[in-house]
């Protein structure tokens, strides 16, 4: 099984400006005070190797779709994607080079909930032009297709949904069931966030499991109820779970606003003994120094908290991929 | 997790001992609201709660502080935490709570 990242930022895709390049550049050259490269190979393998990730890299801008490689494609196994972000653009052009090289074009997708940051890369999904596509849309939710019908109305998108040249199915999945999907096996638990979100829980035939649990809030006059997250979470090889906020902002000024921490997403990732945990859904308004320190601080958290086997604390970004 | 309550120049200060997680977040959940209580007859009208004792918490204890907090602010009671050990200061720095809460390094400088 392998997880691909194609968007981690949560709410509002963000792009980094002039200065925030130079920025990058200035703290690079002086990363690199004295050093010479013979060609632009070395200097690559300076920034990959020697620069730390916010200063070499990026975490990317992107909202939420995160690609699930379960089975082997040579033997038709389908695409398998969580939520439409704007990642979903760069997702849907790769998708194209695969399927001339032979990729089934069946696509499932499952879909946390409907809010635009998740389903606003669809109108930009090129396999849904492609008249030889099946696409079918797994949610929770019963009014998916109206959501996604209504951004396409000619007052928000130039494109109408009915003009879209693949066969789109629509299936609400219900909280209990177990389905077989693809080369998975899916689970799905209802979250609390605005009009409600929903976790998914994949395992596939070697019985690696991925947890896909983003846009959810553990409130806390709930916490009683958190014993059964820890149980969706039990022993999965990834969690990827929203950890937009800190502890504090998810308790005072952002509570009710839908979205988890750092601090509970390593407490729940604990309580089921899951193996790593992914931090996702980014603050939109979080630079990538920003994104690297909570980074940091969540790694530590679990250090001072760990009671059992240790959890790995990775930082989601676009791009990412993790095999399991 | 043990649990005592003393008066210090007409504020309660509140000692847990040990650890808050999981499974004993209730308890600590209990105490601190009964101690708001205490609090809001007392003249001071403040509760500090003392972390000299304690070795760490989880998220589930850091909640419950809030919620006291709440219970505070709504019974006129002011809120400060004491005398946390290393391990707690950097998860109250970890979690911002030490934005959200006074913290202070002896119980004279919360009264």
């Amino acid at each position: 099984m392998l997880v691909r990242f194609w968007g981690t930022r949560g709410s509002l895709p963000v792009a980094a400006t002039a200065s925030i390049v130079q920025d990058k550049v200035a703290h690079a050259l002086l990363a690199a005070s004295g050093r010479t490269f013979a060609d632009l190979d070395e200097a690559r393998t300076f920034a990959r190797d020697e620069l730390d990730f916010a200063t070499g890299g990026t975490f990317g801008g992107a909202t939420t779709c995160v690609e699930i490689e379960a089975g082997h494609p040579a033997n038709g196994a389908p695409y398998i994607i969580c939520d439409m972000g704007s990642g979903l653009r760069g997702f849907g052009l790769d998708a194209m080079r695969r399927c001339a090289e032979g990729h089934a074009r069946v696509y499932h997708f499952f879909m946390s909930h409907l809010h635009w940051d998740h389903i606003m890369g669809f109108p930009f999904f090129v396999p849904a032009f492609d008249p030889n596509a099946h696409i079918v849309i797994h949610a929770g939710h019963e009014d998916a297709e109206e959501a996604l019908r209504r951004q396409q109305e000619e007052i928000s998108f130039p494109v109408k949904f009915d003009w879209l040249r693949a066969k789109i199915e629509f299936r609400t999945l219900k909280v209990g069931e177990t389905y077989q999907i693809g080369a998975v096996q899916v689970e799905l638990m209802e979250q609390h966030h605005s009009h409600s979100s929903f976790g998914y829980r994949f395992t596939d035939a070697e019985g690696k499991v991925v947890v896909f649990s983003t846009d959810s809030e553990h409130k806390m006059d709930r916490m009683e109820g958190e014993a059964d997250v820890e149980q969706f979470f039990g022993q999965a090889d990834l969690v990827i779970c929203d950890t937009m906020y800190s502890l504090a902002d998810s308790v005072s000024m952002k509570e009710d606003w839908g979205h988890s921490s750092n601090i509970v997403a390593i407490d729940l990732c604990h309580g089921g003994r899951a193996k790593r945990l992914a931090l996702f859904h980014h603050e939109p308004v979080y630079s990538d120094a920003d994104i690297a320190r909570m980074h940091a601080e969540s790694v530590r958290y679990e250090e001072l908290t760990r009671e059992h086997d240790p959890l790995e604390v990775l930082c989601a970004y676009d791009g990412l991929e993790i095999s399991l | 997790m043990q649990w005592s309550s003393t008066q210090h120049q007409g504020c309660i200060v509140a000692s847990p001992d040990g650890r808050v997680d999981e499974a004993t977040a209730e308890a600590f959940t209990e105490h601190l609201s009964s101690s708001v209580a205490l609090a809001a007859d007392s003249p001071g009208k403040k509760l500090i709660v003392d972390f000299a004792e304690l070795d760490y918490m989880s998220s589930r204890g850091l909640r419950a502080l809030t919620l006291a907090k709440r219970q505070a602010d709504a019974a006129g009671v002011a809120m400060a935490l004491a005398r946390p050990n290393e391990v707690m200061r950097e998860i109250l720095a970890i979690s911002r709570y030490d934005k959200l809460f006074a913290v202070t390094d002896s119980i004279e400088a919360a009264i």
